[in-house]
């Protein structure tokens, strides 16, 4: 697949999820909501910094720095919310 | 360029740590403020910067093949997208000034306005970064050996898109 091909097919899955994150935040506020809505939004923050970043070709110490930043704040808020 | 963009990134996540702590402590006013703010003006907002790195990311991709004029094209489409997301926040906050929710109405809002203000300075700048580039692509001052600082300037458009995607759900639909 050419490099154009992935960046769209990056963008289509990004608007796909950002639909999907409204979807679920209309849906009932409940515990699977919160945890789903988390992770549609690190699978977000993966697909920018592997996709658009291009940190999939970059040393691994940078990508695992950017891709646990989004874990990290991911995790923080669900506990927040779970207290 | 990655140290910056890592030491953007802590500073956006203090940012909104303080916003997660404040929201424990007063889940009823967070709800309240939540409430006030429109989710599907969020939804397109989302969908103006992911569309502008898009196209950043194409007219990277452009210019490392030889096409400078191409990758121009690409950042002016780009900026035209991020055009969309300033009109719409410019709207909202006009919006919320005008019926007084501002700075000081409640918790919420005050760290409302320091978080999306913040970014929305990112994005702005993103913006200058970005026409410097597409001004840069049209003068052929990029090729596929020259793109170093052009792929600086777009990471840095991605990482306001990054911040936006943790940012978006954390303001605008978790409750």
């Amino acid at each position: 697949m050419s490099t154009s091909r992935v960046l769209i097919a990056c963008w289509m899955a990004l608007a796909v999820l950002s639909a999907g994150t409204v979807a679920l935040g209309q849906a009932a506020a409940t515990g699977w909501a919160t945890l789903a809505i988390l992770t549609v939004a690190v699978a977000k923050a993966w697909l920018i910094a592997d996709g658009f970043m291009e940190l999939r070709h970059a040393p691994r110490l940078w990508r695992r720095l950017v891709l646990t930043w989004a874990v990290v704040l991911a995790v923080v808020i669900g506990t927040s919310f779970s207290i | 360029m990655w140290f910056f963009i890592l030491a953007e990134l802590s500073v956006f996540a203090l940012l909104m740590l303080a916003f997660t702590v404040a929201q424990a402590l007063y889940p009823q006013i967070f709800s309240e403020g939540r409430q006030l703010l429109d989710r599907s003006t969020g939804l397109a907002m989302t969908l103006s910067l992911l569309t502008a790195g898009l196209f950043a990311a194409l007219a990277q991709e452009q210019v490392r093949l030889d096409r400078p004029r191409r990758g121009a094209l690409c950042l002016w489409l780009a900026l035209l997208s991020a055009s969309a997301y300033v009109t719409l926040k410019l709207t909202e906050y006009a919006h919320l000034s005008a019926s007084g929710l501002g700075l000081e109405h409640s918790t919420f809002f005050t760290l409302y306005w320091i978080l999306t203000v913040f970014h929305f300075l990112h994005v702005l700048l993103g913006m200058v970064i970005l026409g410097w580039l597409a001004e840069g692509c049209r003068r052929r001052r990029y090729s596929s050996q020259r793109c170093s600082g052009l792929e600086s300037g777009v990471l840095y458009w991605h990482m306001v898109d990054l911040v936006w995607v943790v940012l978006f759900p954390l303001v605008y639909i978790l409750d």
